[in-house]
Parts: C-alpha cells; structure tokens; sequence
C-alpha cells in the first residue's frame, strides 16, 4: 500500500466515525462533533493528496485552511442555533423538535 | 532504512489516536468526555500533518481547532445544561446501532474500495512550502477565496449575535 493510500484511508475512518456519529446522536451538540469529525478527514485527505502527489502543495494547504475557516463559521452558527433551540424547548436533544408549523 | 521506520511507526501512532479518540467522540454517553474525544483525534491528525511536512497546518489545527471551535463547543454543551441522564444516555435498540453503522460505512466502503482499486504514484518525502510563498498566493493568485472567508466569518458572527439577541417587549 502506499503512502497516499494510508492517509486517504485514515481520512476514509474519520468520514465514516463522523457519518455514524451524525446517525447515532440524539442531542445537537453531539452532532456538532461529529460534523466537525468529518470536516478534520476532508483537510486531512486535501493536504496528502497535496503533499504526496504531483499536485500543487501550496493550493492544497491554503483550501485546508478554507475548510478550518469554514468548520469556525459553522460552529459560531451551531452554537448561537443551539441557544434558540434550548431557549425554547427546554433542552437540545433532536426527538422533539423535528416538527414545522407555518 | 531507519527514518522509513520511524515514520511508519509514527503513522501508526497518529492513527490509533485518531480511531481511539474518533470513537471516544461518537459513542461517549457523557458529551464532555465525547468533546475530549474530539481533542484527541485533533492532536492525531496535527500528528499527521506534521508527518506530511506541512508544519504551519499542524500549528493551524491546534490553533483553530483545539483552541477555538473545541471551545465552542464547550460552550455549547455548558450552556444547554445537558441533563446527564437525558436522551443521550438512555438505551437504543440493536436495530437503530445497525442501521446506524451501516450509513457510516457504506459512503467509507464505495470510497476505500475505489481508492484501493486505483493506485496513484505517491511520493515517499513529500516537500516543504515556505510559509513565505503560502503567503504570497493568498495574496495574488487565491485572493477571491481568501476575501470571500472572511466575508463568511463575518456573517456568521453577524448571524450568531443576531440569533442570541433578545428583544425587548414593546419594541
């Protein structure tokens, strides 16, 4: 196997960890984890299919460090969303608050 | 070839961090323990990037992950006061664990199955980029995304503010 392959693969784990926990969580910030979980592999697999082929390294570190700005701002929104929630149901767990009402 | 050595036994040490915390984070019942689950498996992959020669990426991770959106998410979870024997920690059926394994590992399975089916050339020693030239592309040629981030921050935070205000009654 070579070395881009162990990195993609490790990268791979972290996308399917992230994808089961999205699944299996109940509470909202459990969720956040999970995202943020997947968002690590997708900076991980960018930057060693940059390193390690011929592609352009700096390109690749720099959309990196575009999915860490972008994991910042989502986990900003998260959060500020997960205050309203709580403030009006009480608690930030998913079971109750699936429902829509125009 | 003794460095080939070292860093095979340095890849297999990151990635038994990252699986062990990976795992840590996803099936932990207390959400603290799950958040440093998430820490571990960030120090796992800034063990990483520093194995692929990209130091400023690992300084990266640990600043803005490990130091800004892991306390967010502290945050989160001390400020919706999750009751410790809320829905979290209550059983769930074999079913629900199956189904549950079976769409995190269906996208992983397609995926490994292409990559393993189609080996690239890889490089053994991948180079350094100079802080320098990472610099100057985003300021020249990557401009645009580097505006349009900030612009992205900017909403967010804007958004966040104006979610977690409260209007006063009569207003």
């Amino acid at each position: 196997m070579t070395p881009l392959q162990l990195y993609q693969l490790a990268a791979l784990a972290l996308l399917a960890l992230g994808l089961f926990g999205l699944v299996w969580r109940r509470s909202l910030v459990g969720m956040l984890i999970s995202v943020e979980l997947m968002l690590n592999g997708a900076g991980l697999s960018i930057v060693a299919a940059g390193q390690l082929t011929a592609a352009d390294n700096a390109l690749a570190q720099l959309a990196t460090l575009l999915v860490m700005g972008l994991a910042a701002a989502e986990a900003t929104l998260v959060l500020a969303i997960v205050l309203v929630v709580v403030k009006r149901f009480g608690h930030g767990e998913s079971q109750d608050i699936f429902e829509l009402r125009g | 070839m003794n460095q080939t050595l070292a860093a095979q036994l340095l890849f297999a040490l990151y990635a038994l961090v990252i699986l062990a915390g990976g795992l840590a984070a996803v099936l932990a019942r207390n959400l603290v323990r799950a958040m440093v689950g998430l820490v571990m498996t960030l120090f796992g992959v800034a063990g990483l990037y520093l194995l692929l020669n990209t130091p400023f990426m690992a300084f990266m991770q640990i600043l803005i992950y490990v130091g800004a959106v892991v306390v967010l998410i502290f945050f989160a979870i001390m400020l919706t006061r999750s009751p410790a024997g809320g829905e979290e920690a209550k059983p769930r059926a074999g079913r629900q664990a199956l189904l549950a394994g079976l769409a995190g590992l269906a996208p992983a399975a397609v995926l490994g199955a292409a990559l393993l089916a189609n080996p690239l050339a890889s490089a053994t020693r991948p180079a350094e980029v100079e802080l320098k030239l990472l610099g100057a592309h985003l300021l020249t040629s990557y401009v645009l995304a580097f505006e349009l981030i900030s612009v992205v921050l900017f909403i967010a935070m804007a958004g966040a503010v104006l979610l977690g205000f409260t209007r006063r009654k009569g207003q």
